[in-house]
C-alpha cells in the first residue's frame, strides 16, 4: 500500500498538532499544513503539487473553508471535512465524507480508507 | 353571532360606535407586528370615524412612510416624504392633532402631492405625542370640518395603536433574543467541542513525551490549566479581544507573574483575538515551564526579558515579539526538536498568525523570536 499524502487546513494548531501526528501514525505524509484558507489556497495555485487527498476544518476563525474544497473537487482531488458543528451548511458538500471532533483516530482510519479509494 | 336582540350581559351589537371602538382596541392589543397594527388600525379607523379614506403612517428617521391605507381611491401607499413636507409630518413634530376642512386653503399641506387623490378634508393625529411614532389621518372627498366626535375617536385609536406598536417592537425584539440564545447555544456547543478536540490534542502530544504516569499527569494538569486560565481571561472579556498584555500575565502568573523585575514584559497595546489569545497562552505556559526545567527560571539570578514593537515602516505592518532568557547559568541541553512546546511556538503561533517565528537555545536561556503582520487576529490597540 503506497503513502497517502495528504495536505491538512485545521485553524487550531493545538489540534493540527495532533492531526498531523494521527495522519503520520496511520502511515500518511503531511505535504502540506495551513491554518488559514488564503495560505492553502496559494499553495493549490501550483498545479504542478501532487497529492491524493485533503483533510479539511470546516470553519477557519469564522471562514468557511467551501472554497478550497470547490478548488479541490476542480482538480478531482478527494477530502474529508473535520468539524465540531453538525453537519455541512453547504448543499453542494453534504455528501462529502465528514469526521467529527474531537476525532476518533478509528474514524480518521475510515476516512483515510475512503481518500485512498477515491484517490 | 351578534344579534340586534343580545340578552343582558353579552356584549353590545356591533353597530354601537363604542363597541366597534373596544373591539379595535381588543384587536390591536392581540396584534404582535407592526404590519398588523396598520391593517387593523387602517380598517377600523375608517369604520370608526366614517371617513372616506384613512392612512396609517410611520416616522421613519426624517421621513413619513404612508405605511397602508383603506379609501375609496388611491392615497400614497408605500411612498416617502420628508417629515418637514407632509402634513403627517407636522403632527408628529408639532405632538399635536392637526383638523383641515379646506386644504387648498392651507398651506402646511404639500397640493400637489394631494391634486391627483380624492381629499378635500382631514384629521391627523399623532401615535404617543410625546415622542411620536406614527400619525393616522382621516380623509374626506368633500370640504368640511370634521367633527369633535370624529377627532375624539381618532385620537383614541391612537393611543391604542401606540401601545400596539410597543407590543410589536417588544415582540420583535424578544424573538430576537430568542434566536441570538439560538445561536449562542450553537456556538458554545462549536467552541465545546473545539475545546475538547484541544484537550484531546494535549493528552495526546503529553503521552507521546510522557516518561512515566507521574510525568504525565504533572505536565498534562500544568497544561490544562494554562488551557482554562486562557478560557477565563476570555470569559472575563466576554470573549472579545484580549489584551497581549493581560495574556503573558495570566500565562505568567503561575511562575512568579509579570513583576517587572524577575520577568519583565515591555511594548505596546496588542489585541489577539480569541483563539489566537488561547494558543499564545498555551505557548508562553511551554516557554515558562521549559525556562524552569531547563533555562532561566530555574536559577535563583536568571530571568526573563519579554519585549515586543510594532514595525510601523514594513509594507505591512509586522508585530515582532521575543522572550529572552537571561542569567540562565546552567548547561543548557536543548529540548528535541519535536517536543510539542516546540512545535507549538515555532509551528503553532506562526501558522496561527500567519508569521514565522523561532526558538534558539543560548548559553543564558531560550530565545523566542516571533514576527507576524498584524491582521485582524492580532492587532494595534
Amino acid at each position: 500500500m503506497s503513502t497517502l499524502r495528504l495536505i491538512l487546513v485545521e485553524d487550531e494548531s493545538l489540534v493540527a498538532i495532533m492531526m498531523e501526528d494521527m495522519l503520520v501514525d496511520l502511515g500518511c505524509e503531511v505535504v502540506g499544513s495551513f491554518g488559514h484558507l488564503d495560505a492553502a489556497l496559494s499553495w493549490l495555485e501550483d498545479t504542478a503539487r501532487h497529492f491524493d487527498g485533503a483533510i479539511l476544518d470546516v470553519n477557519l476563525g469564522g471562514e468557511m473553508v467551501f472554497p478550497l474544497a470547490q478548488a479541490l473537487r476542480d482538480r478531482g482531488v478527494p477530502f474529508v471535512f473535520a468539524t465540531g458543528y453538525g453537519e455541512i451548511s453547504d448543499q453542494r458538500f453534504a455528501a462529502a465524507p465528514l469526521i467529527h471532533k474531537p476525532v476518533n483516530p478509528e474514524a480518521l482510519s475510515l476516512a483515510l480508507e475512503s481518500l485512498r479509494t477515491a484517490a | 353571532m351578534r344579534s340586534a336582540a343580545s340578552p343582558v350581559g353579552t356584549p353590545a351589537p356591533a353597530t354601537d360606535p363604542l363597541f366597534t371602538l373596544v373591539e379595535t382596541i381588543e384587536a390591536l392589543s392581540a396584534v404582535r407586528t407592526v404590519e398588523g397594527v396598520a391593517a387593523v388600525v387602517r380598517s377600523a379607523a375608517r369604520q370608526i370615524t366614517g371617513a372616506d379614506g384613512v392612512a396609517f403612517v410611520m416616522r421613519d428617521g426624517d421621513q413619513c412612510w404612508y405605511l397602508d391605507e383603506d379609501a375609496i381611491g388611491p392615497l400614497w401607499k408605500g411612498l416617502r416624504f420628508p417629515m418637514t413636507a407632509c402634513i403627517s409630518g407636522w403632527a408628529m413634530l408639532n405632538r399635536q392633532t392637526v383638523v383641515i376642512p379646506d386644504i387648498y386653503a392651507d398651506d402646511r399641506i404639500p397640493h400637489d402631492a394631494y391634486r391627483p387623490t380624492f381629499v378635500k378634508s382631514l384629521v391627523m393625529t399623532p401615535v404617543r405625542p410625546r415622542d411620536p411614532v406614527a400619525a393616522i389621518g382621516a380623509y374626506w372627498a368633500r370640504q368640511r370640518t370634521p367633527t369633535e366626535d370624529e377627532t375624539v375617536k381618532l385620537q383614541v385609536i391612537a393611543r391604542a395603536t401606540a401601545t400596539a406598536l410597543e407590543n410589536a417592537h417588544m415582540y420583535a425584539s424578544l424573538n430576537e433574543t430568542l434566536a441570538r440564545r439560538k445561536f449562542l447555544l450553537r456556538e458554545l456547543d462549536h467552541r465545546c467541542k473545539n475545546m475538547l478536540a484541544a484537550v484531546q490534542s494535549i493528552a495526546d502530544q503529553t503521552l507521546r513525551k510522557a516518561s512515566s504516569p507521574e510525568q504525565f499527569v504533572d505536565a498534562f494538569t500544568g497544561r490544562l490549566q494554562a488551557m482554562s486560565g486562557a478560557h477565563e481571561l476570555l470569559t472575563r472579556g466576554e470573549w472579545a479581544d484580549a489584551s497581549l498584555r493581560e495574556v503573558l500575565s495570566a500565562a505568567l502568573e503561575a511562575f512568579g507573574g509579570v513583576d517587572g523585575r524577575r520577568i519583565r514584559a515591555e511594548g505596546p497595546d496588542i489585541t489577539l483575538a480569541p483563539e489566537s489569545a488561547v494558543a499564545f497562552h498555551m505557548a508562553v505556559h511551554e516557554l515558562a515551564v521549559n525556562a524552569v526545567r531547563h533555562g532561566a527560571l530555574g536559577v535563583e539570578s536568571g530571568g526573563v526579558d519579554i519585549d515586543w514593537s510594532v514595525d510601523m515602516a514594513a509594507p505591512s505592518r509586522t508585530l515582532g515579539f521575543s522572550w529572552r532568557e537571561r542569567g540562565g547559568a546552567r548547561a543548557v541541553q536543548p529540548p528535541t526538536r519535536t517536543g510539542f512546546g516546540l512545535r507549538l511556538l515555532e509551528g503553532g503561533i506562526a501558522r496561527e498568525l500567519g508569521g514565522e517565528a523561532h526558538v534558539a537555545f543560548e548559553p543564558d536561556g531560550a530565545v523566542f523570536s516571533l514576527k507576524a503582520p498584524l491582521s485582524n487576529r492580532i492587532a494595534l490597540a
